[in-house]
């Protein structure tokens, strides 16, 4: 255990240090190439900006809102790589969307604090959740010099192994492959597979863009039907919102989040390889064949590092849509006693911590009957409290996917940030009184909900 | 300054000295034949120029580029560039037609044109024996090939070494007429290698060579 928290502590240094010595020659080779080569130093006074992040994180507590916001920047800093990315490779692919913005480029007044910027905005997340991390592997360890004397130490191993290879590196043939849309497709890239906090196992491109399709597709026919039409419309019975399911349901938002991520980066790569030549001005035809084929092979090199992306992409979804099916979580309810018409769920024990984001289930036994609750995490930190049953299904209750709470028996997925919104499938909240320790539900408020349930009102009133 | 300029030019092999010293300098646009008897140096001297043979000792300029300095890799891009060979044998690909043999080179230079090469076909007479593969043309049309091939990638030197060697009189004035005929309406340097008395009087100027050294050097009237 404890040897393996140091060897942990070792890797997320090292990783950082690749990460960085990476993007630094891609970079460094992307400037050399169009002759802005003093540029670079603003990239390292980015890194420089972006160690305040740990530095903050060292000195000041950290409080779970905070570590919140860092795991939330580190998918937003993704986010405007790729979007940037994607934006520039649309420009690439023909659409000329820049033009000003191009030319202002060419001035370093403005290319320079951009790019410090950018580099602090793309190191500081990573740099800040790697720092918690490394904070919380130190609590763990009896010595928690050890901990960061061996995260330095892979700092300092990666940074080395970089330097040691820089004789090597041909930055002229590394640079040719690169233009703007590239280098930062390739560094959301390398960001993506360094990405989260652990590891490799990060990647968490894909499930966080279909997350935003569920909620989207979700939200918007939720309140088509609440709003739009009457709340107990015949199309709101459990085999409608199974086919309705399959729209926001993780099938149809993946293949949307697949389309959302690829539409771009593919209309590049046709363009690169199908897209027309201009005929160029040469005193030779042979001079004119010159000019195209250098045209049409630097098209082709520049579209080498997009079409990794698609396949890593695409990789990355079929073994992620792999793991979808099979990673429903249920967690065994944990029995809980009525106490004066009143039941107590602890917010924390030596086992538990409803807090923690996982789904949470608690069973009570009130004169022979079995009545389920579930407890979970909000994104905004406040807890949900609803009985683990919804209106219109039978009490099957609910499993957790990723962001998701979904139904076992109709397999609709509701956002958890939208638990407890009334209508469709969603699991009934309840009225509770939260303290410091406790969760307090009244016992009336259990049974007369569970009731309803049982008795199946909720599904005759929209019969 | 001349196109082509060699200084001293000298190449020993283990067993003969084949260039002794060489001095020569030829003007851009000038047809040269190189005459003398077998084994006096001719194929060596075209081989030193075109960059497939390097020297013992001396220098050669080819239009304003040192070429003893040129690395490999700056040699290859300098020969598809701006030279085209010629040589007695055709050479050319067995399974490929006329048009493709062609194309293989414009690709092997930047990318291939079926249309250029098609139309380099029809300017040396072979409009006719596009899709014919080397076996199914005679010795004159595959070296009409060869020269299209030569030709394809607008070279500023064209080096020919016996080209007509393997064939008759009568295609061999075909070869000559559509050399004269592409050298006048393109202006490249020609130096063409040649036993033969009738091939070496079509151009402007003949040198002699003779035991590795330049022994006659005489200006002519182009035929
Ligand atoms: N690769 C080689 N290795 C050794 N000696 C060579 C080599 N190439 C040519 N020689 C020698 O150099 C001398 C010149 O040869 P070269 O081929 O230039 O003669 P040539 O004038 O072209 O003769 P021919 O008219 O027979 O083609 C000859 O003595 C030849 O034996
Ligand atoms: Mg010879």
């Amino acid at each position: 255990m404890s040897s393996s928290v140091i060897y942990e502590a070792f890797w997320v240094g090292l990783k950082e240090a690749l990460k960085a010595g990476l993007v630094w020659i891609v970079l460094f080779s992307f400037l050399q190439v169009i002759d802005r080569k003093k540029l670079s130093g603003f990239f390292l006074y980015g890194i420089l900006l972006a160690l305040i992040c740990p530095l903050y994180v060292f000195t000041l507590p950290v409080t779970p809102q905070l570590k919140e916001l860092i795991s939330r920047s580190i998918d937003t800093s993704f986010a405007l790589f790729f979007i940037l990315s994607a934006f520039l490779l649309a420009h690439g692919s023909g659409m000329n969307l820049l033009g000003a913005i191009e030319r202002a480029f060419g001035k370093t007044v403005i290319a320079a604090p951009v790019l410090l910027l950018l580099s602090a905005l793309y190191f500081a997340p990573d740099f800040a959740g790697n720092s918690v991390f490394l904070m919380e592997l130190a609590e763990v360890k009896e010595s928690p010099a050890a901990v960061y004397i061996s995260a330095t130490a892979g700092i300092v191993f990666g940074l080395a192994a970089f330097y040691a290879a820089r004789k090597k590196i041909r930055v002229d043939f590394i640079g040719s492959f690169f233009g703007l849309p590239q280098l930062f497709l390739f560094i959301a890239m390398i960001k993506l597979l360094g990405g989260g906090i652990k590891g490799f196992s990060g990647i968490s491109l894909i499930p966080s863009v279909q997350t935003g399709f569920m909620k989207f597709f979700h939200d918007f026919v939720h309140q088509v039907f609440v709003i739009l039409m009457v709340p107990d419309h015949p199309l709101l019975k459990t085999t409608a919102w199974n086919f309705i399911g399959i729209l926001f349901g993780p099938n149809f938002s993946s293949v949307a989040a697949l389309a959302a991520l690829l539409a771009i980066p593919m209309l590049f790569l046709s363009h690169s390889f199908l897209g027309p030549v201009p005929e160029p001005e040469a005193e030779t035809p042979a001079d004119r064949r010159k000019i195209k084929g250098l045209f049409m092979s630097d098209r082709k090199r520049k579209a080498v590092s997009v079409l990794l992306f698609v396949i890593f992409i695409v990789v990355a979804w079929f073994s992620e849509s792999g793991e979808n099916i099979s990673k429903l979580y249920i967690p065994k309810p944990r029995p809980v006693v009525e106490d004066k018409g009143t039941v107590m769920i602890p917010l924390k024990d030596p086992t538990m911590d409803v807090r923690d984001g996982a789904l949470y289930k608690f069973s009570l036994s009130y004169r022979g009957e079995e009545m389920r609750i579930l407890v979970i995490k909000k994104d905004d930190g406040k807890l949900s409290v609803c009985l683990d049953a919804c209106e219109i299904c039978p009490p099957r209750g609910y499993g957790q996917k990723q962001g998701f709470v979904v139904c076992i028996y109709c397999n609709t997925p509701i956002p958890v940030a939208t638990l407890g919104q009334p209508g469709g499938c969603n699991p009934i909240p309840l009225h509770v009184l939260i303290d410091d320790n406790f969760i307090r539900i009244d016992v009336s408020e259990i049974l007369q909900k569970w009731d309803y349930v049982k008795s199946g009102k909720g599904k005759e009133s929209v019969k | 300054m001349a196109f082509i300029k060699l200084d001293s030019a000298s190449k020993i092999y283990e067993t003969a000295q084949a260039l002794r010293g060489v001095d020569l300098e030829v003007e851009q646009g000038q047809w040269l034949n190189i005459v003398g008897p077998s084994g006096s140096g001719k194929s060596t001297l075209l081989n030193v120029i075109g960059g497939l043979d390097s020297l013992s000792s001396g220098n050669v300029v080819i239009d304003g580029a040192e070429i003893t300095g040129l690395s490999e890799d700056a040699m290859a891009v300098f020969r598809r560039e701006r030279i085209g060979f010629v040589f007695q044998q055709a050479h050319l690909i067995p399974y490929l037609n006329a048009v493709e043999n062609v194309m293989l080179s414009q690709y092997f230079h930047s990318m291939s044109d079926e249309d250029e090469a098609i139309e380099a076909l029809k300017r040396v007479g072979l409009g006719h024996r596009l899709t014919h593969r080397p076996s199914q043309l005679s010795g004159g049309e595959q070296q009409r090939v060869c020269i299209a091939r030569a030709l394809i990638n607008s070279p500023k030197l064209l080096l020919a070494d016996e080209p007509t060697g393997n064939l008759d009189r009568e295609n061999t004035r075909i070869i000559l007429e559509l050399l004269k005929k592409l050298h006048q309406e393109e202006h490249f340097t020609i130096i063409l290698v040649t036993h033969d008395p009738f091939v070496s009087q079509w151009g402007q100027r003949i040198i002699t060579m003779e035991d590795g050294k330049i022994k006659c050097d005489e200006f002519i009237c182009y035929l």
